[in-house]
């Protein structure tokens, strides 16, 4: 079918009859008899556009064959004209319990249709951000699928990707309309936001970036449509977040968040099935009893698994016990190689303090601090001191203040009047919602969110090392007392990491990217996230690995920290045959890793594999192009959102 | 006969003024047969007068007995609830109502009503009416559902047992022997009662004693539940109960006292139900389950009454304490894998009741009276409370639970007055308060105001017309979820019984007896239940219907009657999908009609012959549907009956009669939840198959009497 374009709005109204005067009033919404002058919201057309705001005024229903009217706009609400393609997706849901007890409920995809330079259906664009879509056909019968009256059905507007005739470019936009055909949709299926996935991707888009909405996947990945019943999207997503995934599987809430704005967000708890259940428990055959008493459809599931059971077990923690404990390092100060502290256990919902020691309250599973000395150059030995108070006797305090010692810290001369960091971290016992004996049978260990202090010679101070990422900005994936290293326990990835994973961790100079043998922090950190280190080659970085702001914080002067040039307590990267590569070099080669890049590096005075003195002379001049407000600065070059 | 019941008349009469039975009426149950008369001015009554100067005491043996063969159709046996016996073919009853006197008054009275049949009753009174009297009594009653319920399932006393060669399945479809080890079980009870009666009434007392005993045996379905699964059970009933009461009561001038006893024992020959399970244990090793049958319990009453009357007005007062009581011993909480210790051997479980009541009544005025009323009722739980191990259907232990006490204090107010206008006017208002306090439920309280009143309005002899409005509200303290259960309740849920409700209903009748052959009545009746706080749950009621019925008597031999009656019952319910706000919705339509049909002709070939023939259609049906959008309707659940009921009297000769019964009945009934499944249709339920009816059945039976 041709694309039809209204032209009633271009009439000469001045030699209309009054009555086709009334009509194009309605129609265009002008009272001027201008041609062509767009009616509501009014204005010129948009050719400024940054986002698209799609909005479905209705679906007209006519012998089963639905028209779909919808305005398109832009940020500033100025009417968008002339779109040249779309495509329209239209779908049916069946609710919950419908094609059997217990089953969720479903979609069922009828067609999708597109239009560019012809039309499936027929396309009007009414020339004022207004545009009517009618399908080829009627939806009934429509991919084997029978239309029912009174389903909640959906109608998904795809447009954007391309750009205006006049060259202004359109966002991929995708927008979803529910609606039914008697009056209010009477249930939805909205499990998931978007938002919830892009805190750890970014912008996803799928099928040559055409879709980006979860409203638009779940209508063609749904039973009838996919060849496979595994790429129906509950057990698709679920199939393809079982490898490397950075938190823990058993949290469902990780993506299922707890958003009273999705009228199903506790979906997941409420109607357990073996599809969606099985996609994670894959060594389960239902109907067959292999790995579960055999069940033949979703009827029972709930008798067992009611809500209440399947978020105790899924929660992925037990935040309420975990809420009653808290450490905190009260007093910390250097003497000499000595560090003394003095550290508070307390229960913050009760606010009462445990007054008995570390080593005598049985909850506690273990409780360690670590310690180094050197924040204004990332320290000063290779592994900092460590200290387990949960086996110690502390040396004084009484009421729940009790006092501890960590001897023979490494402190180089002429840094007596830096500073250190300290860092508490620990696992607890705890029985259902309530802390528990570690004896007890009943009892599970929970990992507590380890916590640090900065501190001189005198006390603990409000700063220290550079903070340049966050516990928060790590947690927009990672579960950070999930962490699969270090028993989960040093989780404190803001100031604990760093204390050990410093400079003094060597890298292999034979290795094509040496940085990515380092352990060093910030050289693990971005090998590790770009999949480049040999152990864990599988990592496949779920977002845009140039997105630096997914983990950086922005500084005191808002700017990312990312932004060159470097702080100067950063040390260069040191290789096990002694020799050194400069700073700034060794951060940006690490992902750059190309020849060219390093002969430009070589080129602006980074040195590779040189002599420590040569590494730090100073020689790099990479900030004069990519420093912060620079021709080239690295925080415009990378797709930093 | 006429002159038997004449005799009986007189002698009561002496006793009792037929004013003081309608009196008696007005006065509660226990208090009946006698003792709710006024004795006013009786000293100055001629009682001699009235005796009936016409009557004469025959001392004759009078009444007849009867023997009956039948033929029925058993081959369904609900049909049995119909003709009184389920067995098939030819069946065999006597019949008795046999009157022995003598010219002292002493008494005997035999009756038998198709004895033989487990429908049949039988009694022996004799005494001295008025003075004493004993009487003997049996009743068998039977219930008659299916005996097509498939069950693979055999009887052993306790225990449900499957065949030694049973295959146990995860599902019924895997039950390899399933289709061949079922077999048709009966599901029916039927009761046997013995009663033994005897008073002695004196000049200014009365005594009553009674005693019954009464069996139940048969079968009835039950629910064998492990975990998920579950199987539908022919369970074996055999119990029993025995009910001893004593009664004394005196009475004077103006007033009358007495006092109520009973004692009560329920026993339970079965004390516990164990089943083979038919399915593959989920977990562990459950190849077996349990379950506690009804415990034996007793009880015991003692109430007290208390009535006086004067000047027209009268003040009834009663109280009551009742105790029941239950120590039958624990079974342990599984049977399944080491059982969680029980904190006590038995329940030792103790309810208390206390009811007091006090009455008024009291003509004020020639055109005006009152009533006035207060009701006290305390259930009191004295059971120990503990915490107790629950385990899942036999499955698993899940924690702890205590025993609720579910106590309850009613209280209940009423004031209400009659006003007559005139002859043919009165209006009879009241209001009502009743107040509850609950533990252990959603709410603490609830309370409910009704008023009502109908006016009645007599135009003429022939022609009555009434009018009954009634409104109702109901509320109560905050509405409170209970969280002993594991899954609460949705916060919007708010159960019928304890939900903010307005009720009101109405209903209109006419009556017309202006003349000796024909008379009529006709009402119409509406009424509708708002939950006005439910936003889930039952939300609202609304019944309508109307009877009408006539009796004709077309000449001396030949009298018609009719009736046809109708009521629509419809509701409404809210329910959430997602626990939230309401997102589904369900009306349940449910409608009834009865139609019958009567004609009697008599004193055919010189006055031998008696013809009669009764119809009844009756069809009742519900219609449910829930919607969410999408809209599905249940299946079918309705029953539809036609039954006829003719005989035939023939009085051979002065002291033979013959009478020849038929009865056909065709009965269609259906309910969705099993119609058209076979034992095996639901993977986890062991169903007893389609349950339904449909069947044309006969009863032709002939019975010859002879006249004493």
């Amino acid at each position: 079918m041709k694309l039809i374009t209204n032209l009633i709005c271009v009439f000469d109204v001045k030699n209309a009859a009054a009555l086709i005067l009334a009509v194009l009033l309605t129609a265009c919404g002008g009272d001027d008899g201008e041609p062509g002058n767009p009616g509501e919201p009014g204005g010129p057309p948009a050719t400024d556009i940054s986002s698209l705001n799609v909005e479905v005024d209705e679906v007209i229903f006519t012998h089963g064959v639905a028209t779909v009217n919808y305005s398109v706009n832009n940020q500033d609400d100025e009417p968008v004209v002339g779109i040249p393609s779309s495509t329209y997706i239209a779908a049916q849901l069946l609710p919950q319990g419908f094609t059997n007890a217990g089953n969720t409920s479903q979609w069922q995809y009828f067609t999708s249709e597109s239009c560019t330079s012809s039309c499936t259906g027929e396309l009007v664009d009414h020339k004022n951000g207004k545009y009517s879509y009618t399908f080829s056909a009627a939806f009934d019968g429509m991919n084997e699928m029978s239309y029912m009256p009174g389903a909640t059905q959906r109608i998904v507007i795809k447009i954007g990707g391309d750009s205006l005739p006049d060259g202004t470019a359109l966002p991929t936009t995708n927008q979803n309309f529910d609606w039914q055909d008697s009056g209010e949709v009477a249930y939805t299926r909205n499990l998931i936001s978007m938002e919830t996935c892009n805190t750890c991707h970014n912008d996803l888009a799928f099928h040559g970036s055409k879709y980006n909405e979860i409203e638009t996947c779940v209508t063609c990945h749904s039973e009838g449509k996919v060849s496979s019943n595994d790429n129906i999207f509950p057990q698709m997503i679920h199939g393809k977040h079982l490898t490397g995934f950075p938190g823990s599987l058993a949290d469902c809430q990780t993506c299922h968040v707890n958003d009273e704005t999705l009228t199903e967000n506790m979906n997941w708890a409420r109607v357990p099935g073996m599809e969606a259940c099985g996609s994670c428990h894959t060594d389960i055959n239902f109907p067959a009893g292999e790995g579960h008493p055999a069940q033949v459809d979703n009827s029972n599931c709930v008798a067992c698994h009611n809500p209440d059971w399947t978020m105790s077990v899924h929660d992925g923690g037990n935040d309420e016990a975990l809420a009653q404990f808290n450490a905190q390092i009260t007093a910390a100060s250097l003497s000499g190689t000595t560090v003394t502290f003095s550290i508070k256990l307390s229960n913050p919902e009760s606010g009462e303090v445990y007054t008995d020691s570390a080593d005598k309250l049985n909850f506690i599973s273990r409780l360690g601090v670590e310690t180094n000395w050197g924040t204004s150059f990332d320290y000063s030995s290779n592994s900092a001191k460590r200290l387990t108070i949960s086996s110690e006797t502390p040396d004084s305090g009484a009421d729940g203040i009790y006092t501890y010692q960590v001897t023979g810290l490494t402190i180089p001369t002429g840094s007596e009047t830096d500073r250190g960091a300290i860092v508490i971290k620990g696992s607890i016992c705890a029985n259902g919602n309530q802390l528990a004996d570690c004896e007890m049978e009943t009892s599970t260990v929970l990992v507590l969110q380890a916590s640090h202090q900065f501190f001189d010679t005198t006390n603990i101070t409000a700063t220290g090392r550079r903070v340049v990422v966050t516990n928060e900005t790590c947690s927009t994936c990672h579960v950070l007392t999930q962490l699969k290293k270090h028993s989960g326990e040093r989780n404190d990835a803001e100031a604990q990491c760093q204390l050990c994973h410093n400079n003094f961790k060597t890298a292999d100079e034979t290795a094509q990217n040496p940085q990515a043998t380092s352990s060093d922090y910030k050289h693990l950190a971005h090998t590790l996230h770009a999949g480049m280190r040999s152990n864990y080659a599988d990592i496949k970085y779920p977002g845009d690995i140039g997105n630096c702001a997914q983990c950086h914080i922005e500084d005191e002067d808002s700017v990312l920290t990312a932004a060159l040039p470097l702080d100067s307590a950063v040390q260069p990267l040191m290789l096990n045959d002694g020799s050194f590569t400069s700073p700034t070099a060794a951060i940006c080669s690490a992902c750059h890793t190309s020849d060219s890049a390093k002969n430009h590096m070589t080129q602006q005075g980074a040195v590779f594999m040189g002599t420590e003195e040569d590494a730090t002379s100073g020689t790099e001049s990479c900030a004069t192009c990519h420093g912060q407000g620079a021709t080239a600065d690295v925080l415009t070059v990378h797709p930093i959102k | 006969m006429k002159t038997h019941i004449m005799n009986t008349l007189a002698q009561h009469t002496i006793k009792m003024s037929l004013v003081a039975i309608a009196m008696t009426s007005v006065f509660s149950p226990a208090i009946a047969d006698g003792y709710g008369l006024a004795q006013v001015n009786r000293t100055s009554l001629k009682l001699d007068k009235w005796q009936c100067k016409r009557c004469k005491i025959s001392t004759d043996t009078q009444g007849s007995i009867g023997a009956g063969l039948a033929y029925n159709d058993g081959s369904d046996p609900r049909f049995g609830n119909t003709s009184g016996t389920d067995k098939d073919g030819l069946v065999g009853h006597l019949d008795a109502d046999v009157t022995l006197k003598n010219e002292s008054g002493y008494r005997t009275e035999i009756t038998a009503n198709k004895l033989g049949y487990d429908n049949g009753s039988a009694t022996l009174t004799t005494g001295k009416p008025g003075q004493y009297e004993v009487a003997f009594g049996y009743r068998g009653i039977a219930n008659y559902d299916t005996n097509r319920a498939l069950t693979p399932y055999m009887v052993k006393r306790d225990a449900m047992l499957l065949p030694e060669d049973w295959q146990t399945g995860a599902t019924t479809g895997q039950m390899v022997s399933l289709i061949d080890s079922v077999k048709q079980a009966e599901l029916m009870t039927q009761r046997d009662s013995l009663t033994l009666d005897a008073h002695y009434k004196g000049d200014f007392y009365k005594a009553e004693l009674d005693y019954q005993h009464q069996e139940r045996s048969g079968q009835g379905a039950f629910s064998g539940n492990l975990l998920t699964n579950s199987a539908m059970l022919a369970q074996p009933i055999d119990d029993s109960i025995d009910n001893l009461g004593a009664k004394i009561y005196f009475n004077g001038d103006g007033w009358l006292a007495g006092i109520n006893t009973m004692l009560s024992q329920y026993k339970n020959d079965h004390d516990a139900l164990s089943w083979d399970s038919a399915f593959s244990p989920t977990f562990g090793a459950a190849y077996s389950g349990q379950s506690a049958t009804a415990p034996d319990n007793k009880a015991y009453r003692i109430a007290g009454n208390a009535q006086f009357s004067d000047n027209g007005q009268q003040i009834l007062m009663h109280t009551g304490f009742s105790r029941f009581t239950q120590e039958q011993t624990f079974l342990p909480a599984t049977i399944n894998g080491p059982s969680p210790d029980l904190p006590s051997a038995n329940l030792d479980g103790q309810v208390d009741m206390i009811e007091m009541t006090i009455k008024y009544s009291g003509r004020i005025t020639s055109e005006l009276s009152l009533r006035a009323s207060y009701d006290y009722k305390d259930r009191d739980n004295k059971t120990e409370i503990h915490d107790y191990p629950q385990v899942i259907t036999d499955s698993y232990f899940s924690g702890t639970a205590t025993n609720p006490e579910y106590d309850r204090t009613r209280q209940k107010a009423k004031l209400a007055a009659k006003y007559r206008f005139s002859r043919n006017v009165y209006l009879d208002v009241g209001y009502e308060y009743d107040h509850n306090n609950y533990s252990d439920l959603d709410r603490e309280t609830l309370h409910e105001s009704s008023l009502y009143g109908h006016l009645s309005y007599r135009p003429s002899h022939a022609w009555s017309f009434r009018f009954k409005a009634k409104a109702q509200d109901r509320s109560g303290s905050e509405y409170k979820p209970v969280s002993r259960t594991d899954s609460p309740s949705n916060p919007l849920l708010r159960k019928t019984y304890l939900a903010d409700r307005e009720h009101q209903e109405y209903k209109l009748s006419a009556n017309y007896t202006g003349s000796a052959l024909f008379s009529a009545s006709a009402s119409l009746h509406i009424s509708q239940d708002d939950y006005t706080d439910t936003q889930i749950g039952l939300t609202d009621i609304d019944t309508s219907g109307y009877d009408i019925s006539g009796q004709y008597r077309v000449n001396e031999d030949l009298s018609l009657n009719a009736f046809l009656n109708q009521d629509w019952r419809d509701s409404e319910q809210a329910g959430s999908s997602n626990f939230s706000t309401p997102n589904w919705y369900t009306t349940a339509d449910e409608q009834s009609t009865v139609v019958g049909l009567g004609i009697l002709y008599q004193n055919l070939l010189d006055k031998t012959l008696s013809l009669g023939v009764d119809y009844n259609y009756s069809d009742g049906q519900s219609d449910t549907q829930v919607s969410q959008g999408l809209t599905t309707p249940y299946g079918a659940y309705f029953s539809t009956s036609h039954n006829v009921n003719a005989f035939a009297d023939y009085q051979m000769s002065e002291s033979i009669a013959l009478r020849f019964d038929w009865i056909f009945e065709q009965y269609q009934d259906a309910d969705w939840s099993n119609q058209g499944m076979s034992v095996d249709s639901i993977p986890n339920v062991l169903i007893f198959g389609d349950l339904s009816h449909d069947y044309n059945a006969h009863y032709f039976g002939v019975t010859l009497s002879y006249s004493l």
